[in-house]
């Protein structure tokens, strides 16, 4: 008898054997199903087509793109005495091709969009997956001792400069591990902050008097104060909280008014933009990878994980990492879309991009000054690619959040 | 309630000291030596000394090791950061560099400009975006929801230097309805007591003069409105689309409660929260666009201002503005948080 396969069958196919779909295929299927989405990602691909394609195969050497009898001429698709080269955008101050010049700009802004959110989603990811992570697990023996010699190491380090004696600082995180390790000693808890915050005089006021007196004074109250903290039972939510604080430090600046400040002071450059927007953007990764975390750390597909007595960097990795991926994609679209609104307004302030590097904000800054002698042409395209760029991923984002959703998912 | 409140405020203090760390830490970020960066290479030798003493450029930025090895406690700490915060405590930003007037002086000065600016946008903002969230949200999916939505993503994708310059052409250089900039025309003359122009003019009694003052408002606050018009409108809806949900809601429609008593007194109330605190997020944009904003349409506030300086290399300007505007967001959002207290009884505080 021969085997019968489902194809032989037929009706199968279509009926009972339903193709196995992932959960990323998935979303892709939803995310193309929605029309905004599409919309979406069509004008994400065609700028990032265009700006690649150019980049590669359109030279441009913006350097020697100067032609002073095209200056400032209006859009013309045809070629007449005046104006004897196409312009589809017109030609800006001095006699350049905008539509030239929006194409290689689109590389810039894209640059800057992906290397900032790259910034800012590797370092505030990064904390903010390790703050939510152990704000809601117990932290362990081993990982204590870490996290307090290492709290012992960065005071130490302060104390080990001012009396420039390196050796302090080893002390310190020494000191750091012996509180953590000896954890059931001296259980009363003002005693043994007593016992450690001597100890840390000791380190601090001992090392400090080889140097003279004053040092020893100094370095003796701040090793009083270290070996009190380190006695204190410190854990995840300590660690949680100091990283929250230094973002909610950075959060205190609104918008992009850190990022123009930044570079008003480093100088003008795009490389410095890319910097200043990726530091801004820490905190709101930091925020959102820790929500999602804490909230990912209450599943019981996590608690299961503990009771088999997986470790902590495998259920971190395993468990939580691939479930908080949604909301990350989902703000990274969104956040190239503000990073290059912000390159953008870095640009027409003058702190973007070097002249005359194209770039969509450094463009409007240079040509916004001619409006008043009619040329809209000039302010006209560059804004408007920002805008459709920015729409772009503002609406692929937007799409991505109802196809990754997952209480959509059937 | 109280006990949360007085947590709440205890909780600002680090927050307000890492701000002024981070704007001090600006001043390091000058490549070169600071002094002669601000004011060029060719500066005179006093000029530079003269900033080098203003900033106390000559003293260590943060501890002086080398003090306390000579065992001098006072000169330890007498350092750059810890003579910025001494004259923080005494409200002093320093001194403009190129005009040589105090920083705060002028800061007070611009300061009205930029918060009528940034109350007529907000006020703008509120009174569109949240009819309009409850209207989508009222009627889901329909022509004015989806319309009001795809508005609404353009109008948070939108830069608003380029629609604030597309408002200058099409109203003020094409149609010339409306001036391109400024805050009050040239040739009105006008009594400063407040510096909020609407009030002044009001004040004076000088009802041209207001009306000139409204038409200087006019495109600045449109410009300056529209992102955050746009995130209330979204975040009314999803805010109003999530309570109309409830089983209250069913229970109120079921009981035969006019549609509009629903919508105006069961919903709109418990969805406003999230809005309030979306609003006081708002307030951010509303002063970080002011350089922008204030920049295109030469609006003279600490915005522009800070533009200036920055063209300028006038550094104690940026650090005063910055410091400013950070600080007002910081009270900004504690009132906010406060608010709640108040808002929502549900909550507790321990």
């Amino acid at each position: 008898m021969t085997e019968i396969t489902p194809t032989d069958l037929g009706v199968i196919d279509d009926f009972a054997v339903r193709e196995h779909r992932s959960l990323w295929k998935d979303a892709w299927r939803r995310l193309l199903s929605n029309r905004t989405a599409r919309l979406g990602l069509a004008i994400v691909i065609i700028f990032v087509l265009s700006a690649v394609l150019a980049h590669y195969f359109w030279e441009y050497n913006p350097k020697t793109d100067l032609d002073y009898s095209l200056k400032l001429k209006p859009p013309n698709l045809i070629p007449n005495e005046e104006v004897p080269s196409i312009h589809p955008f017109g030609t800006d101050k001095l006699g350049r091709d905008i539509f030239r010049r929006v194409v290689h700009g689109g590389w810039n802004s894209l640059r800057v969009g992906l290397v900032a959110v790259g910034i800012s989603l590797i370092i505030g990811g990064l904390l903010g997956l390790l703050a939510g992570f152990y704000e809601s697990m117990i932290i362990t023996p081993l990982e204590r001792i870490m996290l307090i010699s290492l709290i012992g190491l960065l005071l130490g380090a302060l104390s080990a400069w001012i009396a420039e004696q390196p050796i302090q600082a080893v002390l310190f995180a020494l000191l750091g591990a012996a509180a953590a390790y000896f954890q059931d000693f001296l259980t009363g808890k003002s005693l043994r902050i007593i016992f450690f915050a001597g100890l840390g005089l000791l380190i601090g006021g001992g090392l400090g008097l080889l140097a003279n007196l004053a040092t020893a004074i100094v370095c003796g109250s701040l090793g009083l104060m270290i070996g009190a903290i380190l006695a204190l039972p410190l854990g995840g939510k300590f660690f949680s909280d100091t990283v929250m604080r230094i973002m909610d430090v950075l959060l205190s600046f609104p918008g992009y008014l850190l990022a123009i400040a930044i570079v008003a002071f480093l100088g003008p450059g795009l490389e410095k933009g890319m910097i200043a927007i990726g530091i801004v953007g820490i905190p709101v990764y930091a925020r959102l990878v820790r929500s999602a975390v804490l909230s990912v750390t209450q599943k019981e597909y996590i608690l299961a994980a503990q009771s088999v007595g997986e470790g902590h960097s495998r259920i971190l990795f395993r468990g939580v990492f691939p479930n908080i991926l949604s909301p990350v994609i989902v703000q990274s679209t969104m956040g190239l879309a503000g990073a290059i609104l912000s390159a953008a307004a870095l640009g027409f302030l003058g702190l973007g991009a070097i002249p005359p590097e194209p770039e969509w904000g450094a463009m409007l800054g240079d040509s916004y000054r001619f409006l008043a002698s009619g040329a809209w042409w000039a302010v006209l395209f560059p804004g408007l690619a920002i805008m459709l760029c920015v729409l772009g991923f503002n609406l692929l984002g937007d799409g991505l959040r109802d196809a990754l959703d997952p209480k959509l998912r059937i | 309630m109280t006990r949360y409140i007085l947590r709440r405020l205890i909780s600002v203090i680090p927050t307000i000291i890492g701000v002024t760390f981070v704007i001090f830490m600006f001043q390091r970020l000058i490549p070169g030596d600071p002094a002669v960066a601000m004011l060029g290479e060719h500066a005179a030798e006093e000029n530079v000394e003269r900033i080098r003493e203003q900033l106390g450029l000559n003293r260590p930025p943060f501890l002086d090791r080398e003090a306390l090895a000579q065992g001098d406690f006072n000169s330890f700490f007498d350092t750059q950061y810890i003579r910025y915060l001494g004259r923080l405590t005494r409200l002093d930003l320093g001194n403009s560099i190129h005009r040589r007037i105090p920083v705060a002086e002028t800061l007070a000065i611009r300061f009205p400009a930029t918060v009528e600016l940034a109350l007529v946008s907000m006020i703008l903002a509120i009174l569109v975006g949240v009819p309009v969230g409850i209207a989508s949200a009222a009627r889901r999916n329909s022509l004015l929801d989806s319309s009001s939505m795809i508005g609404s993503l353009i109008g948070v994708s939108m830069p608003i230097f380029w629609l604030g310059l597309m408002l200058i052409m099409v109203f003020a250089v094409f149609l010339k309805w409306l001036p391109a900039g400024g805050r009050i025309s040239a040739n009105i003359q006008l009594e400063y007591q407040t510096n909020f122009i609407m009030i002044d003019t009001l004040l004076a009694g000088d009802i041209p003069a207001f009306i000139d003052g409204v038409q200087h408002l006019i495109l600045p606050s449109i410009a300056l409105a529209t992102i955050p018009m746009a995130i209330i409108a979204r975040m009314t809806r999803s805010s109003m689309l999530d309570v109309l949900q409830e089983d209250y809601i069913r229970t109120a429609h079921a009981k035969g409660v006019m549609e509009r008593f629903v919508l105006f007194k069961h919903a709109l109330k418990n969805a406003f929260l999230p809005v309030i605190t979306i609003i006081g997020l708002q307030a951010g944009i509303l002063l970080s666009g002011a350089v922008l904003t204030e920049t295109i349409f030469s609006w003279p506030g600490i915005g522009k201002w800070v533009y200036d300086a920055i063209i300028g290399r006038d550094y104690p300007i940026v650090q005063g503005g910055t410091l400013l505007i950070a600080m007002l967001f910081v009270i900004i959002n504690l009132l906010i948080d406060i608010s709640y207290a108040f808002l929502d009884p549900r909550i507790h505080y321990d």
